[in-house]
C-alpha cells in the first residue's frame, strides 16, 4: 500500500509542474483517442463514402474518354465544371452533410454509447474536452474533405491532355489552394455550429434541415441576410465565381479580410459557447 | 426518523454534503442530506431508487445540486483537475469505447489524465493485475462476461490511484471467488487509509465489508454512521436482542431480570438458550460478565440478533432493502 501512495503522489506532483504542458498532453490524448474511437473504425465510414462521391465524376469522365471518341473537355470547361462540383456538390452538400455527422454526433454519440461519463470522470476541464473533440472532428473532416478535393481535382485536370501544365505553369495549384482553404473553413464553420447544435438540441436532424435549408437558399436572401450565413463567406473566397442563378439577389462579395476572420471568428464564439454549455452538463444517460 | 444525526465536519480529510438536494424537475433524487463521511469503507445502503446513485453522481460532479454543497477532500465538486487526481468512480453505467481492449480501455483513459506512456501502461497494467484480469486484458471489453466488465471497471476507476474510491453496486455480476477478492481489495485499499464509498442494495453484503453505512431510503438520509453507533442509537424505541446459549438459562433470565434495562428475557424452546431484549447493551454486557463469573453458567455463546444493518434497516424503514 505503501507503494500506491508514494506512486500516487508522484502523479500528482507531476500533475502540478506544469499546467501547460500537462493540457497540451491531454489535448493530445484525447484527440488520439476520438480519431481511433470515431475515424479509424468502422463508424468513419460514412464519412469516407460521402468524401469518395466526388471521385466518380473523374471516373466517369476517364471511361466515357476510354470508350468513346470524343475530344476532351478543354481546361477553361473544366475549370468551371469543377468550380460546380465544388460549390454546388462538395461545399453546400457533402461538407455540411459531414459536418452534421461528425460534429453534430460529438456529445450525443458518447450519450448513446453511454462513455461519456469516463471523460467526465478525468482530470480535464470540460472545456479542454469540448475543444480537443472539435480539433478531432476538424481534423477528421478536412483531412477527408481535403483529400476528396485535391484527388477529384487532380484527376479532373490530368485526364486532360494540357491539365498537367495548367496545375505545373498555370494557376491551376493556386486554384487548388483556395479551393483547399474554402473546404477547412467550410470544417471550421459548419463544424462549430453543429457542435453547438449538440448542446441544445437533442437530435440535430431538425436543426440541420433548416440551416441546410437557408444556406441553400441564400442566393435569393437580400444582402443583409446573406451576411448571416456561413456560405456566403466560403464562396467570395473560391477562385471561380459563378452565375447564380436569373433569382439570384446580388451584393458584394466581402473580401478575403473579412471572410476568413469573419469565420474564424464565428467558428470560435460558437466553441465557446459550446464550452460555456459544457460545464453545466449532467450525466443522466436513462432519460436518452 | 435520523437515528444518529451527526453535523456536517468541515475538513478536507471528508466527503462532506451539506443540506444537499437534488430534483429531476419535480422527480425526488435526494433531499436535504448533510453527511460526512470519512476514510475506510462506507455502504451506501438502500433499496432501488432510494438515491444512492443520486448521491454518488454528486459527489462527482455528474450532477449538480440544485440545493447545497459537495465537497471532497475540501475541493468543490466543479473543480475536475484538482477533483480526479484524487477521485475514483466505478458507475453502474454499462458502456464501453466500441473496439477497446481491456488493457486499452485502462490505459488510454489514464493518457487523458495526462499521464506519459510509459506511466500510463505501468500504471494500467498494475491496476490490471490486482483486479485479476491479466490474462484477459487483451481481449475486446465487448466479449467479456458481467463479472468481467465490473472488474475492469474497478480497474479504470483505481488505476490512477486515487485517495477516494466510489463503487456503485461493485459487486454485481461476481462469482463467490471473485467476491471475496474484490471485498478483500477494498479492504486493503481502505486500511491504507483510502476512502471506499460502496453502494449496494443488498444489506448483509454491506454489513459484512463496511466500516460505517449511510442508510438512505425515498431520496433521504435515515441513519449514518458506524452500524453499532446506529444500532445503539436506537436502543430505547427497539431493544437490542441478545441470545445467549447456556447451561442454565433459568438461572441466568433471573439473574439478567434484576436490571431495569431489560425489559425481556425469554427461554427458547429447546430449554438452552435465552433471547434477552435490553435497553442498554453495553451495561447488559459488563452485567452479563459478572454474572457468567459469579454463577458458573457454562456459556456456549454470545450473540447479538439484531445489530446488523439489515435488522437495523428493517427497523428504520420497516423493509429489508432488497427490494426495488
Amino acid at each position: 500500500m505503501s507503494e500506491i501512495v508514494t506512486r500516487s503522489e508522484s502523479v500528482r506532483t507531476a500533475a502540478r509542474s506544469d499546467k501547460g504542458a500537462l493540457r497540451r498532453r491531454q489535448l493530445g490524448a484525447i484527440i488520439r483517442l476520438e480519431l481511433r474511437k470515431s475515424f479509424f473504425g468502422g463508424r468513419g465510414i460514412g464519412l469516407y463514402l460521402l468524401a469518395s462521391l466526388p471521385l466518380v465524376i473523374p471516373l466517369m469522365m476517364w471511361i466515357r474518354l476510354q470508350f468513346h471518341e470524343e475530344s476532351p473537355e478543354d481546361i477553361a470547361a473544366t475549370t468551371t465544371a469543377f468550380a460546380w462540383l465544388f460549390q454546388y456538390f462538395i461545399l453546400h452538400f457533402l461538407i455540411f452533410l459531414g459536418c452534421v455527422l461528425v460534429f453534430g454526433n460529438v456529445m450525443r454519440r458518447e450519450v448513446s454509447d453511454r462513455t461519456l461519463h469516463y471523460y467526465f470522470l478525468t482530470p480535464v476541464r470540460r472545456e479542454l474536452l469540448v475543444l480537443a473533440k472539435y480539433l478531432t472532428g476538424l481534423i477528421a473532416t478536412s483531412t477527408v474533405f481535403g483529400l476528396s478535393t485535391i484527388i477529384t481535382y487532380l484527376a479532373l485536370y490530368l485526364i486532360q491532355p494540357n491539365g498537367a501544365a495548367f496545375l505545373l505553369r498555370g494557376p491551376g495549384l493556386g486554384h487548388l489552394g483556395a479551393y483547399l482553404l474554402v473546404a477547412l473553413l467550410g470544417c471550421l464553420g459548419y463544424g462549430a455550429m453543429f457542435l453547438a447544435f449538440g448542446f441544445f438540441f437533442r437530435s440535430p436532424i431538425i436543426p440541420a434541415l433548416f440551416l441546410f435549408g437557408w444556406e441553400f437558399l441564400h442566393s435569393l436572401l437580400p444582402p443583409l441576410l446573406k451576411q448571416m450565413t456561413v456560405i456566403h463567406y466560403l464562396l467570395s473566397l473560391c477562385p471561380v465565381p459563378l452565375s447564380e442563378g436569373p433569382l439570384a439577389i446580388l451584393s458584394d462579395a466581402p473580401s478575403p479580410w473579412v471572410a476568413i476572420p469573419g469565420l474564424l471568428i464565428l467558428a470560435a464564439a460558437l466553441v465557446a459557447v459550446s464550452t460555456l454549455r459544457v460545464r453545466r452538463m449532467e450525466i443522466s444517460y436513462e432519460e436518452d | 426518523m435520523r437515528a444518529a444525526a451527526k453535523e456536517p465536519v468541515h475538513t478536507d480529510r471528508q466527503v462532506v454534503f451539506e443540506n444537499v438536494s437534488k430534483f429531476y424537475g419535480e422527480v425526488l433524487g435526494i433531499n436535504r442530506v448533510s453527511l460526512s463521511i470519512p476514510p475506510g469503507i462506507t455502504g451506501l445502503v438502500g433499496p432501488n431508487g432510494s438515491g444512492k446513485t443520486t448521491l454518488m453522481n454528486l459527489m462527482v460532479g455528474l450532477l449538480q445540486p440544485t440545493r447545497g454543497t459537495v465537497r471532497v477532500l475540501g475541493i468543490p465538486t466543479d473543480h475536475p483537475e484538482e477533483l480526479f487526481r484524487h477521485v475514483g468512480y466505478s458507475t453502474q453505467y454499462e458502456g464501453y469505447p466500441p473496439g477497446f481492449t481491456g488493457y486499452q480501455f485502462v490505459e488510454s483513459y489514464l493518457r487523458v489524465h495526462g499521464l506519459p506512456r510509459a506511466e500510463s501502461e505501468a500504471l494500467a497494467w498494475k491496476a490490471i493485475e490486482r483486479v485479476g484480469l491479466t490474462e484477459a486484458a487483451g481481449r475486446k471489453v465487448a466479449g467479456y462476461s458481467k463479472g468481467m466488465r465490473q472488474r475492469i471497471k474497478l480497474a479504470q476507476a483505481i488505476a490512477h490511484q486515487p485517495s477516494v474510491l466510489i463503487l456503485d453496486e461493485p459487486l454485481n455480476g461476481l462469482d463467490p471467488m471473485a467476491r471475496a477478492e474484490v471485498i478483500s481489495l477494498f479492504r486493503e485499499l481502505a486500511d491504507g487509509g483510502l476512502h471506499v464509498i460502496v453502494s449496494s442494495h443488498i444489506l448483509h453484503e454491506v454489513d459484512l465489508i463496511s466500516d460505517q453505512v449511510v442508510l438512505l431510503n425515498g431520496g433521504y438520509v435515515v441513519a449514518e454512521g458506524a452500524i453499532e453507533g446506529v444500532r445503539d442509537e436506537m436502543e430505547e424505541e427497539h431493544p437490542a436482542q441478545v441470545l445467549i446459549r447456556c447451561q442454565k438459562p433459568s438461572l441466568l433470565a433471573s439473574r439478567v431480570f434484576e436490571n431495569d434495562h431489560v425489559v425481556e428475557a425469554r427461554i427458547h424452546e429447546d430449554g438452552k438458550s435465552l433471547l434477552v431484549r435490553t435497553r442498554d447493551a453495553d451495561r447488559f454486557y459488563l452485567m452479563l460478565n459478572q454474572v457468567i463469573l459469579d454463577n458458573d453458567l457454562g456459556v456456549e455463546t454470545v450473540m447479538p440478533t439484531d445489530a446488523d444493518v439489515n435488522a437495523v434497516y428493517q427497523y428504520l424503514i420497516g423493509g429489508n432493502g432488497e427490494k426495488s
